[in-house]
C-alpha cells in the first residue's frame, strides 16, 4: 500500500501533522520551565503544582464540565426526540417549518444567540421572576438551545437510513411502539447519539460568547477564566489543565473503542 | 435501556442539586479582570468582614458594558476602564453614586487621578479610581541601540513615528497599536499638537504621519506585541504599559538575552485608569462599600500593585509598594512625564465614525 501510494500517504500524514502537531506542542510546552508560551526553558511539572493550588481556575474548569455533561444529556434527549419527529412524522402540520426552526441556530452568529437569549432571560425575570438571576441554569439552557440543533441533525441522518422494516416486524410480531423504540430503534441509532453527545458536550466546553452573556455571578466557565487572563498574561497552568483534559478524553475514547471493537468481533464470531 | 436513562436523569437532578447553594451569609459579587487582585486579597476580607465573595472574570470591557446594559446583572462591584467605558455608562445612569460616609479610606486616594476623573464624574460621586497605567513604547535595548547608536534619545515617539528612524528599524521590526484613537492622539502628541482635538483636519494631521510611516511598520496589533517583544522578534512595540512590562518580565524569566524597556514618551502619552463602579440595581451595594473601603488602605492596595505591576490610586500606598516597582519609571512615570500624560477624550459618534475612515485608510494606503 505504502508504496503504491506515497503521494497519497504524504497527504495523509501533512492531514494528521496538521491536526495533531499543535496539541502536541501544546503538551509539550505544560512542561516547561519558561513562563514564555514559545521559549524552552527546560523540563519542568512546576505549572501542574502551581495548577492545583489555582482554585478559581480549577473551580471554572470544573463548572464548565458540569455544565457540558448537562448540556449533552439533555440536547440528546431533545434532540433526537426533535429527530424522530422530522423523520416519522412528515405528515403533521408546520412540518417543514419545524425543521427550519430546529436547525436555525446552526447559522446563527453566536453573537446574536448569546445577546437575544440574555434580553430574554432580563425579560423573562421581570414578567415572571424566573430565571431569578443568570448563572448556570442560564448558561446551560442557553447552551441547550444551540447543541440540541446539532444533534438533531446527526440522529436525524441516522433515522433517515434506517431500515423501518425491522420496526414493522416487531410491531407485527406484537410489540407496543414504547417497545419497539427502546428495543430495536434506540440500539440502531446508538452511535448517532454517542457521537451527539459527545458534539455537544465539546461545543459546550468551549462555548465562550454566549456564555459571557449569559452567565451571571458565581458562574464563570473555564474560557471566560483563560480569556480574560490575557490582559495580565497566559500562564502554563493552562497548557497543563488542557494537558491533563486531553489525557483523560483520549484514555475514555481509547477505552471506548477497545469494547466496541472487541463487542464486534464477539458479535461476527457468533454470526 | 430504561435504567440507563433513569441513571443519567438521576445524574442531571444530582447536578442540579448542587447548582443551587442557599446560604444566609452575607455575599458580594465582584466583576473584574483575572488576575486583576492579589493572590490573598479576597480571602483576608473574608476573614476580616465576614461576607462571602465570590469573584468572577470577564474577558473585554465590551462584555462587562453589554451586561450592565441589559440590566440586573447581580453584580456588585465591576472594574471598568475610565474612557470610554465608564464614561458612557454614567451618562446612561447605570451606577449609583457612592455614599462616601462610608468609605473612612477615601482620604487616601490620589488627589490627581480623582481630579483628572472629574470631568466625565463631576464631583467624583460615581468612580473610585483602582489602578493606572499608560500607553508607550517598548524596545528591545541592545538592538535599538545598535542600530540608532547610543546618542539616540529613546524617549520620544520618533521611534515609531519619524520614517527616517522606523527606516533604519524596518528589519528589526516596528508594531503599532490597533486603536485608531490610541494612536491618532500619540501621533498628535509627536506632532507638538494638542491632542484632545478629534476635528477632521486634526485628525488628518495624525494620519499623515502614520502614511508617512506605514511602510515601516509591520503590523498592527493591540496584544500580540506582548510575546514578539519578549520573544525578540520584533524591536520597538507601541502598548498598554502592563503589556509591555509584561513582555520585559517575560524575556527576563526566559533569560534570553532580550532586554525590553518600557518608556513613557516624553511628548507626553496616553493615561488610562480602571475604576471601580457600584452598579444601579446591585443587590448589596453595602458590602460593595466595605470592599472599597477594604481596598483603600494603603496596606491592602500596596500588595495588590506589587502582583499585578500597575500603579494604584492610592497616594499613601506608594512608599509600601516594593522599591522594585515603585521606582520601575514605566510603572510610576517620573513627575516631570506625569505632568505631559493625557487622558482620552471621548469622541463624539460623528468623531469616531470619522477616525476609523481614516484609520483604515491610513493603515492601507486607500
Amino acid at each position: 500500500m505504502l508504496k503504491r501510494y506515497p503521494l497519497l500517504f504524504a497527504l495523509l500524514f501533512l492531514g494528521y501533522a496538521f491536526l495533531y502537531l499543535p496539541i502536541f506542542s501544546l503538551i509539550i510546552y505544560s512542561f516547561n520551565e519558561s513562563r514564555l508560551v514559545t521559549v524552552w526553558g527546560g523540563f519542568s511539572t512546576k505549572w501542574y503544582g502551581e495548577l492545583i493550588n489555582n482554585g478559581p481556575l480549577l473551580d471554572a474548569a470544573w463548572l464548565s464540565i458540569k455544565i457540558a455533561a448537562l448540556n449533552a444529556s439533555i440536547a440528546v434527549v431533545l434532540g433526537t426526540l426533535a429527530a424522530l419527529t422530522l423523520v416519522r412524522l412528515r405528515g403533521i402540520r408546520g412540518h417543514k417549518s419545524l425543521g427550519v426552526m430546529v436547525t436555525a441556530p446552526l447559522v446563527m452568529p453566536e453573537i446574536i444567540i448569546g445577546l437575544s437569549l440574555l434580553l430574554l432571560f432580563v425579560a423573562m425575570e421581570d414578567l415572571i421572576g424566573w430565571p431569578a438571576g443568570r448563572g448556570q441554569t442560564t448558561i446551560l439552557l442557553a447552551h441547550v438551545t444551540f447543541s440540541m440543533a446539532y444533534v438533531t441533525v446527526i440522529v436525524q441522518s441516522r433515522l433517515a437510513h434506517m431500515d423501518t422494516s425491522i420496526e414493522e416486524a416487531a410491531l407485527d410480531l406484537g410489540a407496543r411502539p414504547v417497545k419497539v423504540f427502546f428495543a430495536i430503534t434506540l440500539p440502531m441509532i446508538a452511535p448517532a447519539l454517542a457521537a451527539g453527545w459527545l458534539l455537544a458536550f465539546t461545543l459546550s466546553m468551549d462555548d465562550l460568547v454566549i456564555a459571557s452573556f449569559v452567565s451571571g455571578p458565581g458562574s464563570t466557565t473555564l474560557p471566560m477564566v483563560v480569556y480574560s487572563s490575557v490582559r495580565l498574561g497566559v500562564s502554563p497552568q493552562i497548557n497543563a489543565l488542557a494537558t491533563i483534559i486531553i489525557a483523560v478524553v483520549s484514555t475514555a475514547v481509547l477505552i471506548a473503542g477497545v469494547t466496541m471493537y472487541r463487542k464486534e468481533l464477539k458479535a461476527q464470531r457468533k454470526s | 435501556m430504561k435504567m440507563r436513562l433513569l441513571g443519567i436523569s438521576s445524574l442531571t437532578a444530582a447536578l442540579m442539586a448542587t447548582a443551587v447553594t442557599v446560604s444566609a451569609q452575607e455575599e458580594l459579587h465582584i466583576y473584574n479582570w483575572s488576575d486583576y487582585i492579589a493572590e490573598d486579597t479576597i480571602t483576608n476580607f473574608e476573614k476580616v468582614s465576614g461576607i462571602k465573595v465570590t469573584y468572577d472574570v470577564y474577558d473585554s470591557n465590551e462584555v462587562l458594558e453589554a451586561k450592565l446594559l441589559a440590566g440586573r446583572s447581580g453584580y456588585d462591584l465591576a472594574f471598568p476602564t475610565a474612557r470610554p467605558f465608564a464614561d458612557r455608562l454614567i451618562r446612561a445612569k447605570l451606577y449609583q453614586p457612592y455614599d462616601k460616609s462610608k468609605l473612612s479610606n477615601y482620604g487616601n486616594l490620589d488627589k490627581v487621578i480623582l481630579k483628572s476623573l472629574s470631568d466625565i464624574d463631576p464631583g467624583n460621586q460615581y468612580l473610585i479610581p483602582y489602578m493606572w497605567g499608560t500607553t508607550g513604547l517598548a524596545y528591545n535595548v541592545d538592538k535599538v541601540k545598535a542600530i540608532l547608536g547610543d546618542d539616540m534619545p529613546l524617549d520620544s515617539w520618533q521611534l515609531v513615528f519619524n520614517p527616517e528612524i522606523t527606516k533604519k528599524l524596518v528589519a528589526c521590526g516596528v508594531a503599532l497599536m490597533d486603536d485608531p484613537i490610541e494612536v491618532f492622539v500619540a501621533a498628535r502628541a509627536y506632532l507638538g499638537k494638542p491632542t484632545d482635538d478629534f476635528s477632521k483636519p486634526a485628525i488628518q494631521e495624525a494620519a499623515n504621519v502614520i502614511a508617512g510611516v506605514r511602510d515601516n511598520i509591520r503590523y498592527f496589533h493591540s496584544s500580540q506585541t506582548i510575546n514578539d517583544m519578549a520573544n525578540g522578534d520584533i524591536c520597538v512595540a507601541h502598548g498598554y504599559s502592563g503589556d509591555m512590562l509584561q513582555a520585559q518580565a517575560r524575556a527576563a524569566e526566559a533569560d534570553n538575552g532580550v532586554h525590553v524597556e518600557y518608556i513613557v514618551p516624553s511628548e507626553g502619552a496616553v493615561v488610562w485608569t480602571d475604576v471601580a463602579v457600584i452598579p444601579v440595581d446591585a443587590p448589596n451595594p453595602a458590602a460593595a462599600h466595605k470592599f472599597i473601603n477594604y481596598l483603600m488602605q494603603p496596606e491592602v492596595i500596596a500588595p495588590i500593585s506589587n502582583y499585578v505591576a500597575y500603579a494604584n490610586a492610592n497616594a499613601k500606598a506608594t512608599p509600601l509598594v516594593d522599591a522594585e516597582v515603585r521606582n520601575n519609571p514605566g510603572i510610576y512615570p517620573p513627575a516631570a512625564t506625569q505632568e505631559k500624560l493625557v487622558v482620552l477624550k471621548t469622541p463624539s459618534d460623528k468623531e469616531a465614525r470619522n477616525m476609523s475612515r481614516m484609520w483604515t485608510r491610513a493603515k492601507t494606503g486607500k
